[in-house]
């Protein structure tokens, strides 16, 4: 366990909508979701043995298929042994019941279907259905100067490449995932941040470029997921090659349950909300504000808690900030990474979110010791 | 600093684990601390003494150089054997043994000639400095008993089982130009010079002699100095470190300005108190000698395992001091634990704050290298800083700062009875979890099984060659 120390700090205003609320109950007795956490628990290092670093995604397994168990906790790798981002190819494999951790998946470095290599990123699921689907932005020597397409690369539940997705509509799959699984049939929810992006600079521009695609997947008994419909749902997202931290871009997607896709903006410090994701035809450009500023510094994974508020971490402090999205109203940041090696605390260390299975708690990573931690 | 793999400079008094902790002592402390240490063996080994002139006798029960107060500047040396003779190995090895007992005494590493047609025998540059206390602590790599594969030499069968090869350790970023080796020659000396032509020489003994090709070589002891050989062995890497000259009886402090190597084997002063378990800091016979389970070549002599590791220190200069001492688990100016006392108080690794929070941390240097955080496991400390200039460095911590940085750090040895209970069992654990991780990479690396000390007819090293 790192030293931590738990601060919760209010926001403007504590005012709550309870329209917004499928689990009434807690949510009823309790002011918002990050004020029922309490305790943060290391689980384990999520490096395997071939020394990849910088865990990203995070997958909580909806059912058990092959080496996975149903709550497994899925979490893949950014960084290579060398820490040279964008030549991770690994994901772990945490299992909340018996404490343990296995490999789930090393992908071969380079698959001639996925342009420029693999560098697994925050965007990856694991489908009723078994298959886990992630992203890939790869590099070649850590930084966008070599930077490839990527694409989405299909694993089966025992870690091994079935397929791989890619397209004019991809380039760069970055953020975590939102995702809509019937199981035979599935929409995932993809953030692109490679449209247009070159090399790192003391002064990177901002390519206004980044989209948020849908995918409509078709998933027959015993075969990889196959694309039947591609959409680009919103565009125009600002992103930005960085010295430090390879790329920022929109990198949280979460579904809410009247179909808005909320989407955490990076660049312009916001969360954005699209209408109608599940049915739309076309592109609802960046969307609408959601929220912007506040106690939002740089948001990144995106989550949805069930009592239907967001919850987003920050990439340039070590807290998690609670949203209700009904409102539009930041409610609560709880620092969760108090890491004084970085200036403020914490600051860069933090990146996917996942709810556990149960909903009373998040998952989240630590990027500086590569570590997965429970919050709950 | 206690208990780390980078450790103090208290050598054989001891420090507090952690690999940031060093060894033995200056000149000036070696006689308070060997009145200290009354009843240590290093106070009383052949090798280990020192006498009024400067002399640290080569010969001895030990090799000098690991229970030796540890002297103000090394010279680490790994050579490549780039011989396919086995016999030519045994050549080296007396002629180094005959060198380092020349130099260890303040002579040249051969007798002088005055016959200008050939170059000198020795390059000269330490004539008149003496021997400032200078240690030449011999290793023996993985190279040279097995490489490739290959069995070159006959001795693969001879090969120690606790002579493994090092696993990866998460988040190395290991330099091949700064990794491995067949032999090492660990040169400690209070004046950098004397340390410095040391190696010189060996080297020089030992590499290939190109004098028929133009470029002035010369194979110690050869008859015809323009009779060109292969040689034996080149160098591979080489690492300088120093430490600073620190008043008598006071603990050095390493680049992070920690004091390091409070505990060590072979401290008078308890560990630590875990479980409610007050414990030492064990004896160099438990910690850093093999004893009867090793081959006979081995017996009374140790493992050693250096690494290089760089220290962000523009990053650590920037950090809030009550972090740094919660990083380590000491406090910065005294050296005494977080739990209390003095420099030499035990590390309480059962106390908590009013919260019930442990007042040194689960990440702590300091109980991450604790020998009860450890099954038992201790070794001796015996590091150095080192500072190579500049680099372009990307830290590999976020927010993963790139530029111009200190090429700086910690040259850290160690030596044990068995690195699989000792550093490996350390720091598998320790690479993954402390939070000084968040500012040192480690960037080089080696082990070697350094033999038992030299009597007065051999050479190093001979009770491993003399079956074949």
């Amino acid at each position: 366990m790192k030293i931590r120390y738990t601060l919760i700090s209010f926001a403007s205003a504590v005012s709550l909508s309870f329209a917004f609320l499928p689990y009434g109950a807690r949510a009823q007795n309790t002011p918002g979701f990050l004020s029922s956490i309490h305790h943060h628990t290391t689980l384990t290092s999520t490096v395997p043995d071939n020394g990849d670093q910088n865990p990203y995604a995070i997958a909580v397994a909806p059912i058990s298929a092959g080496k996975v168990r149903q709550g497994d906790v899925l979490v893949d790798n950014f960084n290579d042994k060398n820490n040279l981002q964008g030549l991770g190819t690994t994901i772990i494999d945490y299992d909340p019941s018996a404490k343990t951790t296995k490999l789930f998946a090393a992908i071969p470095r380079h698959l001639a279907q996925c342009p420029g290599g693999v560098g697994l990123t925050t965007a990856m699921t694991m489908l009723k259905s078994g298959w886990v689907i992630v992203g890939s932005l790869p590099s070649n020597d850590g930084t966008t100067a070599t930077k490839g397409q990527g694409c989405l690369i299909v694993l089966d539940s025992q870690g091994q490449v079935a397929g791989t997705i890619t397209g004019p509509n991809l380039n760069g799959p970055w953020g975590n995932m939102a995702v809509a699984d019937n199981g035979d049939t599935a929409t995932l929810f993809v953030s692109n941040t490679g449209f247009g992006v070159g090399p790192a600079t003391d002064d990177s521009p901002v390519v206004n470029k980044a989209s948020v695609v849908r995918l409509t997947l078709s998933i027959p008994e015993g075969k990889p997921p196959a694309v039947t419909n591609q959409t680009v749902v919103a565009d125009g997202f600002g992103e930005q090659a960085d010295k430090g931290v390879f790329i920022i871009g929109p990198t949280g997607l979460a579904l809410g349950r009247d179909g808005v896709l909320y989407i955490s903006d990076a660049v312009g410090n916001r969360i954005a909300a699209i209408p109608d994701a599940l049915t739309r035809t076309t592109s609802a450009g960046t969307g609408k504000d959601v929220t912007k500023n506040g106690l939002l510094q740089r948001p990144l994974a995106l989550v949805m808690a069930p009592d239907g508020h967001l919850l987003t971490t920050n990439g340039l402090n070590g807290e998690v900030v609670e949203i209700d999205p009904a409102t539009g109203k930041q409610l609560y940041a709880q620092w969760i990474d108090v890491d004084k090696a970085q200036t403020p605390p914490g600051s860069g260390d933090l990146f996917g979110i996942a709810m556990t299975s149960s909903g009373d708690g998040f998952y989240y990573v630590e990027d500086d010791v590569n570590t997965l931690v429970l919050a709950h | 600093m206690g208990n780390c793999p980078f450790s103090s400079r208290r050598g054989f008094l001891g420090a507090t684990g952690g690999l940031l902790a060093a060894s033995a002592l200056t000149g000036r402390a070696a006689a308070q601390v060997a009145e200290l240490a009354e009843g240590n063996p290093a106070a009383s080994a052949v090798a280990g003494s020192i006498s009024s002139d400067g002399k640290v006798p080569f010969h001895g029960v030990h090799q000098a150089g690991i229970d030796t107060p540890q002297q103000t500047h090394v010279l680490f040396a790994s050579f490549d054997l780039v011989t396919d003779k086995v016999s030519d190995i045994v050549r080296l090895l007396r002629d180094w043994t005959e060198a380092a007992t020349r130099m260890t005494a303040g002579q040249t590493a051969e007798t002088l000639t005055a016959d200008p047609s050939i170059p000198p025998a020795d390059s000269g540059e330490a004539l008149g400095l003496g021997p400032r206390r200078l240690t030449l602590t011999f290793g023996f790599g993985p190279g040279l008993f097995e490489k490739d594969g290959k069995d070159r030499y006959g001795l693969k069968a001879r090969r120690p089982a606790a002579l493994v090869d090092l696993p990866r350790f998460n988040g190395d970023q290991l330099d091949p130009g700064h990794t491995g080796g067949d032999l090492c020659v660990q040169a400690c000396a209070d004046d950098s010079t004397v340390a410095f032509h040391a190696i010189r020489q060996l080297a020089r003994m030992a590499a290939p002699n190109d004098a028929a090709n133009g470029y002035g070589g010369k194979k110690a002891g050869a008859a015809n100095p323009y009779d060109a050989k292969p040689g034996v062995a080149v160098l591979r890497w080489i690492q300088a470190g120093f430490l600073p000259d620190s008043p008598p009886g006071e603990t050095p402090r390493n680049l992070l300005g920690f004091k390091d190597g409070t505990q060590n084997p072979g401290s008078p002063y308890p560990a630590e108190r875990a479980q409610g378990k007050l414990i030492g800091n064990g004896s160099f016979a438990d910690a850093v000698w093999v004893g009867g389970e090793g081959p006979d070549w081995m017996r009374n002599g140790s493992y050693l395992v250096v690494r290089r590791i760089r220290i962000a220190l523009q990053h650590w200069d920037n950090v809030e001091l009550d972090f740094q001492e919660q990083v380590i688990g000491r406090k910065k100016l005294s050296g005494a634990p977080l739990t209390g006392g003095g420099e030499f108080a035990p590390l309480d690794l059962d106390a908590t704050d009013k919260d019930g929070n442990l007042v040194i941390d689960d990440n702590a240097h300091v109980r991450l290298g604790a020998a009860s955080s450890n099954g038992g496991a201790r070794i001796l400390r015996r590091s150095y800083s080192y500072n190579d200039g500049l680099a372009m460095i990307a830290e590999r911590w976020p927010p993963w700062r790139q530029g111009l940085e200190d090429e700086a750090g910690l040259l850290f040895i160690a030596y044990q009875r068995d690195p699989r209970t000792g550093f490996i069992k350390i720091f598998e654990k320790m690479s993954k979890l402390d939070l000084l991780n968040q500012f040192t990479t480690h960037i080089g690396s080696g082990i070697f099984a350094c033999p038992c000390g030299i009597g007065k007819d051999e050479f190093v090293g001979q009770k491993l060659f003399q079956a074949i």
